[in-house]
C-alpha cells in the first residue's frame, strides 16, 4: 500500500515535470530575446576550409545554412537565412540541429545566434530527480527536497552579501555560512534531537579544526606553488576565493561523514543495547576507514574532473605537464587535499561525539 | 617546501594514523585516482579516441576507488558490482541529455583565461564534456555504494542472526540518511567548485532565464543531477543485492 502510494506520487511527478519541461520548451515569453526555429530538415552544412593551428592541430572551419523561423518579438513569423561557422570540435563554436530552438539577437534587424534554448533540459532533469526521489525514499523526500531548496537560498543570500562586501568579510560570511548550512540541513532532515546535535557538533569541529590546519600550513609554507591567478571566473581577490570555495567544499564531505558514522553507531547500538565503549570506537574506526577513501574520492572527482576541457586544452597546445598541472589542475588538487584532511579529522571527532552519546543512552536503557 | 607537497605529507600521515593500513591504501586509491584523471587529460590530448578512453578508465576508476578505498573484500565487491550497474545507467542517462543540453566547450565567460590558446583543438569538446559528466558521478555513486554497504555489513557482523526483514527495515533507514547525506556533500562540493561563477552572474545582474540557458550553469546543474540519480539508484539497488547474497548466506551457516 505504501510503496503503491510512492510509486503513484513519483509518477505524477514525473508527469507534472515532463508537461512542465515540454511548456518551457515550447514558450517564449520569458525570454526577453526573440526565439527561433530551425526550418531545415536536412542543414546545409559546407566545409569552408581545413585549419591548423601552430601545434598541429587538424580541425576544420563548417558553415551551415540555417532557415530561422523567429517565434516572438517584433519580428516574428519571420523566416530569415543565418550563416553558422563551427569548428567540430565546438570549443567555443556550436553546431546546431535540424528543427531546434535557438535565442537570437537583432543587430541591426540581422539576426544572430546566441545559444541554443537550454532551459527545459534543466527543469525535466530536475523533475526526473525529483520523481525518482519520491520514488525511492517516499515522504522523507519532502524533507531532503526542502532542505535543498533552503540551502539554495541560503547560498543566493549569501553570495549577495559577499557581493555587497565586496569579498571583503570572506572569513566571517562564509563561515558563518557553514554554520548556518549545518544546522539547517541537519535539522530539517534528521530533526531537533540529540543525534542531530552530536553530528552537527562533530561536523563543525571537523570542519574548522581542518580548515584551521591547513591555512596554518599555507601560511607556513607562503602558499608557495598556488596560483591564485588560476582561479576561473574570478570577479573578486581570487585568493579569499579561493579559500571560500575550499571551506563550502569541505562542508558537505565532512558533514555526509559525521552523519554516516553517527547514524550507523546509534543503528548498532539499538540494535546491540550490550555494547561497550571499545568495541564502540572500533565500530566507529572501521566505518570511518570504509568510508572515508570514497568520500575523499568524490571530491577529487568533482574538483579534478571540472578542470579536465582546460587541462586538456592547455595539453593540446603543446604546454608542458608541469605547466599545465600549475595553471589548470592545482587549485583543484589542493582543494581536494584540504577537504580530505577535514575528512581524515572528523572520523575521530565523529566517533568520540557519538560514543560518549551512545555510552549514555545504553546506560540508561541498562537502568530501566 | 611547497604547499601542495606539504599538503600531501600532512594527509598522508592523517591517514596513516587514522586509518593504518587501510588508511595508506586509501591514501593511495586517492592518490591513483588523481594521477588517472591527469592520464585521461594526456591520453585525450594525444588523440586518443575518447570513447574508448572513457570506456577503460570507468570501471579501472571505480576499481581503484571501491577496492584501494576499502579494507573489507566482501564490502568491496558488492559495492563495485552496484557501482558499475549504477554507471552504467547513468551514462547512458548523460549521453541522452548532453545530446540536447549542448553543454560542451567553454562558456563566454572564459574569454580571459583561454587568451593565448587555440580553440581550434581538433577534438570534440561534446565528448569530453560527456567525460567530464561521467568521472564527476563516479565517485559519488561509489561513496554511497561502499557507505551502504558498509554499514549493512556492520550490522550483520553484530548480529550474524540478523533477519532478511530486520535487514531491510534497517537499510530503509539507513538509505535514507545516506541519501540525505550525500545530496549534501554532492550540493555543497558544487556550491564550493562554482562560487566564482555564481559570482559572476549576480555582479552582471543576469536574468533567470539567461543563467538557465547559460552554457556553463547548465552544464553544472546537469552534473549534479546526474550525480543524484546516480546516489538515488543506488540505495536501492545495494539493499537488493546484498540483502539477497545476505539471506543466501544464512542457510550455509
Amino acid at each position: 500500500m505504501h510503496l503503491k502510494n510512492k510509486t503513484i506520487a513519483s509518477l505524477i511527478v514525473l508527469a507534472i515535470g515532463i508537461i512542465l519541461s515540454i511548456w518551457v520548451y515550447f514558450s517564449t515569453s520569458f525570454s526577453p530575446n526573440p526565439i527561433g526555429q530551425v526550418q531545415d530538415s536536412h542543414i546545409k552544412d559546407v566545409l569552408v576550409n581545413k585549419t591548423q593551428d601552430s601545434y598541429e592541430n587538424k580541425d576544420e572551419v563548417r558553415e551551415q545554412t540555417l532557415h530561422i523561423k523567429i517565434l516572438s518579438g517584433k519580428h516574428k513569423s519571420k523566416i530569415y537565412v543565418v550563416k553558422n561557422s563551427y569548428s567540430p570540435s565546438q570549443a567555443m563554436t556550436q553546431k546546431y540541429y535540424p528543427h531546434q530552438r535557438l535565442i537570437v539577437t537583432f543587430i541591426k534587424n540581422k539576426p544572430k545566434i546566441m545559444s541554443p534554448k537550454r532551459d527545459w533540459v534543466v527543469v525535466f532533469s530536475i523533475a526526473l530527480v525529483l520523481s525518482l526521489l519520491i520514488y525511492i525514499s517516499g515522504k522523507h523526500s519532502i524533507l531532503l527536497t526542502f532542505s535543498m531548496i533552503l540551502n539554495s537560498l541560503i547560498f543566493y543570500f549569501v553570495i549577495r552579501l559577499d557581493i555587497a562586501e565586496n569579498g571583503t568579510q570572506i572569513f566571517a560570511i562564509y563561515g558563518a555560512a557553514v554554520v548556518l548550512f549545518t544546522i539547517i540541513s541537519l535539522i530539517i532532515v534528521q530533526g531537533l534531537n540529540k543525534k542531530m546535535l552530536i553530528t552537527a557538533l562533530a561536523t563543525l569541529v571537523g570542519v574548522f579544526v581542518s580548515f584551521g590546519i591547513c591555512y596554518l600550513i599555507m601560511r607556513l609554507t607562503h602558499e608557495s606553488g598556488i596560483k591564485y591567478e588560476a582561479v576561473d571566473y574570478a570577479t573578486q581577490d581570487p585568493r579569499s576565493l579561493f579559500l571560500a570555495q575550499t571551506l563550502l567544499g569541505v562542508l558537505g564531505a565532512v558533514m555526509d561523514e559525521a552523519t554516516d558514522i553517527v547514524s550507523s553507531l546509534y543503528a548498532l547500538c539499538h540494535h546491540r543495547k550490550d555494547l561497550t565503549f571499545k568495541e564502540l570506537f572500533l565500530s566507529g574506526r572501521t566505518l570511518g576507514q570504509e568510508i572515508m577513501g570514497p568520500l575523499i574520492n568524490v571530491l577529487v572527482l568533482i574538483f579534478m574532473a571540472e578542470a579536465l576541457p582546460m587541462t586538456i586544452l592547455y595539453l593540446r597546445d603543446n604546454n608542458t605537464l608541469v605547466y599545465t598541472f600549475q595553471f589548470a589542475l592545482s587549485l583543484g588538487v589542493i582543494q581536494s587535499l584540504i577537504s580530505a584532511v577535514g575528512i581524515v579529522l572528523t572520523v575521530i571527532f565523529a566517533t568520540l561525539a557519538s560514543s560518549v552519546f551512545l555510552e549514555k543512552f545504553s546506560l540508561k536503557k541498562v537502568g530501566q | 617546501m611547497n604547499t601542495l607537497t606539504a599538503l600531501l605529507l600532512l594527509l598522508l600521515v592523517l591517514m596513516i594514523i587514522v586509518g593504518g593500513k587501510t588508511g595508506l591504501k586509501s591514501y593511495l586509491s586517492v592518490v591513483i585516482n588523481a594521477c588517472l584523471v591527469i592520464l585521461v587529460a594526456l591520453l585525450i590530448s594525444w588523440g586518443v579516441n575518447i570513447i574508448g578512453v572513457a570506456l577503460v578508465f570507468i570501471p579501472l576508476k571505480l576499481l581503484t576507488i571501491i577496492y584501494l578505498g576499502t579494507h573489507d573484500y566482501t564490502v568491496a565487491k558488492n559495492s563495485f558490482l552496484t557501482a558499475l550497474v549504477v554507471s552504467l545507467i547513468v551514462i547512458c542517462l548523460i549521453v541522452a541529455i548532453q545530446f540536447f543540453a549542448q553543454t560542451g566547450g567553454f562558456g563566454d565567460q572564459a574569454g580571459e583565461e583561454l587568451v593565448g590558446l587555440s580553440l581550434a583543438a581538433g577534438i570534440s569538446f561534446p565528448q569530453i564534456a560527456i567525460v567530464v559528466a561521467i568521472f564527476s558521478t563516479l565517485g559519488a555513486i561509489a561513496e554511497a555504494s561502499v557507505a551502504m554497504t558498509a554499514g549493512l555489513l556492520e550490522l550483520k557482523h553484530h548480529d550474524p542472526l540478523i533477519t532478511k526483514k530486520q535487514l531491510e527495515k534497517n537499510a530503509l533507514q539507513m538509505g535514507s540518511d545516506i541519501l540525505g547525506t550525500a545530496m549534501n556533500t554532492i550540493l555543497f562540493g558544487f556550491f564550493g567548485s562554482f562560487l566564482p561563477l555564481f559570482i559572476w552572474y549576480m555582479r552582471l545582474h543576469y536574468s533567470l532565464f539567461e543563467v538557465l540557458n547559460d552554457k556553463l550553469f547548465v552544464g553544472e546543474c546537469l552534473i549534479i543531477m546526474y550525480s543524484f540519480i546516480g546516489v538515488l539508484l543506488t540505495i536501492p539497488l545495494t539493499t537488493i543485492f546484498l540483502t539477497r547474497s545476505l539471506a543466501h548466506d544464512q542457510p550455509k551457516k
